[in-house]
């Protein structure tokens, strides 16, 4: 029974894989023929500019408008960007077919022995950017994944999909530091659960507070520290724990405007990446640190920053703040101009946070 | 002997230079040898240029005593092929302040031979040593002349003065003076060098006080054509020059004494024989339009007297009354006052009238200035609010200054004739330019001739960029009558235009290698000072050098832009042959290829039509 069901989980990553691969190769094959036939290669990018980003609501998401941008071999300006988008197919190519995983960082240092010439890192993420808008596909599909590592603790089971793991099983609740969530992970087949609810914190020091404390246990959950604004490998896990495993995620942040902002993100994305979309989670809530739960709890505070104020104004604008919990805390925040952290809490001794405060918002959030 | 009493003295004019020799541009040893090296050059390509003789110029400076300091003695010697000076004028053209042959009104370098004249007074001041000419007219004989000046008298004094035989006509010259070359010595070769530039028909070497020889062959053939010695222009006039101008178109009546009969009926080719009144008469009208001036008035005369030639030498003519119509004389033979009727019609009349009161206004202006004919004269009469037939004898005072001031603001006179100008012209031009600076880029323009106060002028310009000019540009090299500018460039108005023009209009950034040769021609150049250094912004000059500057920043510009286009296009070819063969390899492996695709078709067509634009420029598409 088990290894039929493995197998099939290795089928469909397969497939995956062999549809990515067969999407690169089409594209490949059309520059190809461009080029034998004497025709200067050329392919239409959606537009990222402001512009062309607007929110979909019922995607309840931010993605990206009709608008595209044709980016020919032709024009000397966007001759070296062509070759430069060539090459990082090319080489996503090698990577997905060789089963090989890449940071941002190794991208831009590959380039080096092929002679294709990046200023900078950020010039070869800004490609990276390119080649996910027009395969419309994130660049953890290429196996190529950020530096920053957010971690995992709590009752799964995994079954690895990459090379020389195939078939190998783990529960993430072995090592009490939990588990980083890198493209291993990610593209693991996740297998079963006995948790109830995930629960995203912002801080890695929460995070070891909550394993010591047991709350996966307690609470029946599994816990995730983002490390500050969720990375993308981070949202994708969210997401298939909610669409998958059928989990309720909620998140936990500092109680200011970044933080309320970090759960936004994992709600509904970010304009950033707003040419994917299968990195949201609708249904998760932000259940604090609420701008109202400051005077509720009588946490200790610290002032806003001129750029926390800016922040607030900026998401004003936003259409998804212009309604509902998001629009009222935010108001909250411009009301105090003061902030809160999670760690406040201690104030009130260590477990204070996990004793009180969480029992209290798990409760509320069921009626969110 | 009262102490009140002012002593009154005349100084000459040696003495008057003398005290104001920073006037002159000998203020100091560096800039005293710069100039007189200037005056000796200019007079010798002055005279060349005269006579339509190619000039072969060779300058000397050599130090009297090479091992002493600076400021030291030196001698300049300057030689020329040019037609030499009569051995008669040697002393007084040498050793006379102001004396010199140009005082005509056409454009030459100098304008009165003042500067080599102030330039022997200071060699003479500073080491005491006299000049010494060598001239030779004829190619045969040479004078050589050692001259001093008397300061006090203005007068010459001849040291010495010997002949010889010798094979090429021309004129040296050679002085001794108290110089600075360790300073000067830049400003001197510049000086050689941009002459050269301006005078492409010239070989001019020099012979340094270092022994270092720098050799400027001619490389054009051709002499310009010499300028010509022309009339006022109304424009250019002053009250003080009609009243001159007045006075030589009057005539007196003549005496008729036994000469002038004599004259009279030889030209009317009766010398022999005696002729009836009326017979006289008749042989003169038929002779009439052959005869000169004093001729007819004694003719006129005769007619209103109706006396032959023995009665009128008994006669003496003592009025002619042309407003009552009457002629006065005294008869010897009565020994009375008599007087005849003259009868206005007749053309006799008119001949009396006009030797009495002058020519009338219209002729006067026909006949003795530049651009005006018999309409433009008729129309400027009415204008000053004259009769055209105005007689200018009869001019008041007021009525002078009334036609200066008319002729000054009459604005339908042609342009002033530039006949009396020579300018180098385009083709020498650009030669020059292209031979000095070997540029990528060149162009020359000589503006139509126009006026300021009456001064015809024409403006040349050539512009060079590129090749080997040196970055750091425009560099200005201004020209005034073939003399180059090197001083006091800070206040002059070609500077003044160059610096007005906003570069980047012409798509010239930054630091160009980039030139502007401005070469301002003009029987008279408005300097601002003695030193002939910096010219003075009339605004007609500015304008003029204004459209010459645009004219030649438009060609510029569009060569610039083809240049950029060109260097686009290159630029764009190497784009394509590095990155299409990139993006071939890329795609070969991408679509699971083995042969990379032929891409070299695209990169040969694109080198064929390097200067075609690209058709697609990050052109968005909407609503894809």
């Amino acid at each position: 029974m088990k290894t039929s069901k493995s197998k099939e989980r290795s089928k469909k990553a397969e497939e995956k894989q062999k549809n990515i691969l067969e999407m690169l190769k089409s594209h490949g094959a059309k520059v190809y023929d461009d080029l034998d036939n004497g025709r200067f290669p050329k392919f239409s990018i959606p537009s990222r500019s402001v512009s062309n980003i607007v929110y979909d609501k019922q995607l309840r998401q931010y993605i990206l408008g009709s608008n595209s941008a044709l980016r020919s071999a032709k024009n000397s300006a966007q001759l070296r960007s062509f070759t430069q988008l060539m090459w990082l197919a090319f080489f996503a190519n090698r990577l997905t077919q060789e089963k090989k995983s890449s940071t941002l960082r190794d991208v831009y240092y590959s380039s080096q022995a092929f002679a294709v010439e990046f200023e900078d890192q950020s010039e070869s993420d800004n490609i990276i950017v390119d080649l996910e808008a027009v395969t419309s596909k994130p660049r953890e599909d290429f196996h190529i994944y950020p530096e920053e590592r957010s971690s995992i603790f709590g009752d799964l089971n995994i079954e690895y999909t990459i090379p020389g793991y195939e078939g190998k099983t783990m529960n993430l609740s072995n090592h009490p530091d939990g588990y980083s969530i890198g493209p291993s992970l990610t593209t693991a087949e996740l297998v079963d659960t006995s948790a109830e609810i995930v629960i995203a914190i912002e801080k890695g020091g929460l995070f070891t507070r909550f394993v010591e404390e047991q709350i996966d246990k307690k609470f029946k959950s599994i816990i995730i520290n983002t490390g500050g604004q969720a990375p993308r490998s981070t949202r994708t896990l969210l997401k298939r724990l909610h669409d998958e495993m059928r989990l309720p995620v909620i998140v936990l942040t500092d109680g200011d405007v970044y933080g309320e902002h970090i759960a936004m993100v994992i709600k509904s994305g970010s304009a950033n990446a707003a040419h994917l979309r299968e990195l949201t989670v609708p249904d998760a809530k932000w259940v604090g640190v609420w701008a109202t739960d400051i005077e509720k709890y009588k946490l200790p505070t610290i002032p806003m920053t001129e750029s926390d104020i800016k922040r607030c104004y900026d998401l004003q604008k936003d259409p998804r703040y212009e309604s509902g919990i998001w629009k009222k805390e935010l108001d909250v925040f411009l009301r105090l101009k003061r902030k809160a952290e999670l760690e406040a809490f201690s104030k009130y001794g260590l477990t204070n946070i996990t004793d009180k405060y969480l029992p209290q918002k798990l409760e509320l959030a069921k009626s969110l | 002997m009262s102490s009140i009493k002012e002593q009154f003295n005349q100084i000459s004019p040696s003495e008057f230079f003398y005290s104001n020799r920073d006037l002159a541009g000998f203020s100091n040893p560096t800039r005293s040898l710069y100039t007189a090296v200037r005056e000796f050059v200019e007079n010798a390509l002055d005279a060349c240029d005269q006579k339509g003789i190619l000039p072969d110029v060779h300058l000397i400076i050599k130090a009297v005593d090479p091992e002493k300091p600076d400021p030291k003695p030196y001698i300049l010697t300057v030689k020329d092929n040019g037609p030499g000076i009569d051995a008669d004028h040697v002393p007084l053209a040498f050793g006379t302040v102001l004396y010199g042959s140009k005082f005509g009104l056409k454009q030459a370098r100098g304008m009165f031979g003042l500067g080599a004249t102030m330039a022997i007074l200071y060699g003479q001041i500073t080491t005491n040593k006299p000049v010494t000419v060598k001239s030779s007219v004829d190619g045969k004989i040479q004078d050589q002349f050692e001259v001093l000046l008397d300061i006090q008298k203005n007068k010459p004094v001849i040291v010495k003065h010997t002949t010889k035989e010798v094979s090429k006509k021309g004129l040296s010259i050679s002085i001794c003076l108290e110089g600075d070359y360790s300073k000067a010595g830049n400003k001197i070769r510049d000086y050689v060098y941009e002459t050269s530039l301006i005078t492409p028909y010239a070989s001019i070497t020099f012979d340094d006080p270092k022994g270092e020889k720098f050799s400027h062959p001619r490389f054009v053939k051709d002499i310009p054509p010499p300028p010509t010695i022309i009339r006022p222009h109304p424009h250019g006039i002053d009250v003080e020059r009609i009243r001159r101008m007045i006075v030589e178109s009057q005539f007196e009546i003549p005496n008729i004494d036994d000469a002038m009969i004599e004259k009279v009926r030889k030209d009317l080719g009766l010398s022999k024989k005696s002729l009836s009144f009326t017979a006289i008469m008749e042989k003169a009208k038929k002779k009439w339009k052959n005869l000169p001036r004093q001729v007819r008035v004694v003719i006129s005369l005769m007619s209103f007297l109706k006396m032959d030639f023995e009665k009128l030498n008994k006669i003496k003519i003592e009025d002619i009354d042309v407003p009552n119509k009457k002629l006065f004389y005294w008869d010897f033979g009565d020994s009375q006052s008599k007087s005849v009727e003259m009868d206005p019609e007749s053309l006799y009349y008119k001949q009396l009238t006009n030797t009495v009161q002058g020519e009338p206004l219209t002729t006067f202006l026909t006949k003795r200035f530049q651009r005006i004919g018999p309409n433009t004269a008729v129309k400027f009469a009415e204008f000053a609010g004259f009769k055209p037939e105005k007689r200018i004898g009869t001019l008041t005072n007021q009525e002078l200054v009334n036609l200066s001031d008319s002729l000054q603001k009459f604005d339908d006179f042609m342009a002033p004739d530039s006949s009396c100008l020579a300018p180098l012209g385009e083709e020498p031009l650009e030669k020059g330019i292209k031979k000095f600076f070997n540029p990528d880029f060149t162009a020359v323009v000589q503006r139509p001739a126009s006026a300021y106060s009456g001064f015809p002028f024409i403006i040349e310009m050539g512009i060079a960029y590129g090749g080997e000019i040196k970055s750091g540009g425009p560099h200005v090299y201004r020209y005034a009558n073939r003399i180059p500018l090197l001083y006091d460039e800070g206040s002059d108005v070609v500077l003044k235009v160059v610096n007005e023009t906003d570069w980047g209009r012409y798509k010239i950034k930054g630091e160009p290698p980039f030139i502007i040769v401005s070469h301002i021609c003009s029987t008279r150049i408005p300097y601002k000072t003695a030193g002939k250094e910096n010219v003075a912004d009339r605004p007609e000059i500015e304008r003029e050098l204004r459209l010459a500057l645009q004219f030649l920043s438009r060609k510029l510009a569009s060569y610039m832009s083809k240049r950029g286009q060109a260097e686009m296009a290159k630029k764009r070819s190497n784009l394509y042959a590095k990155y299409i063969p990139m993006i071939a390899e890329f795609c070969t492996e991408l679509a699971g290829k083995k042969k990379e695709p032929n891409y070299k078709k695209i990169l040969d067509e694109e080198t064929a039509i390097e200067s075609k634009k690209p058709e697609e420029e990050e052109n968005q598409i909407e609503n894809q």
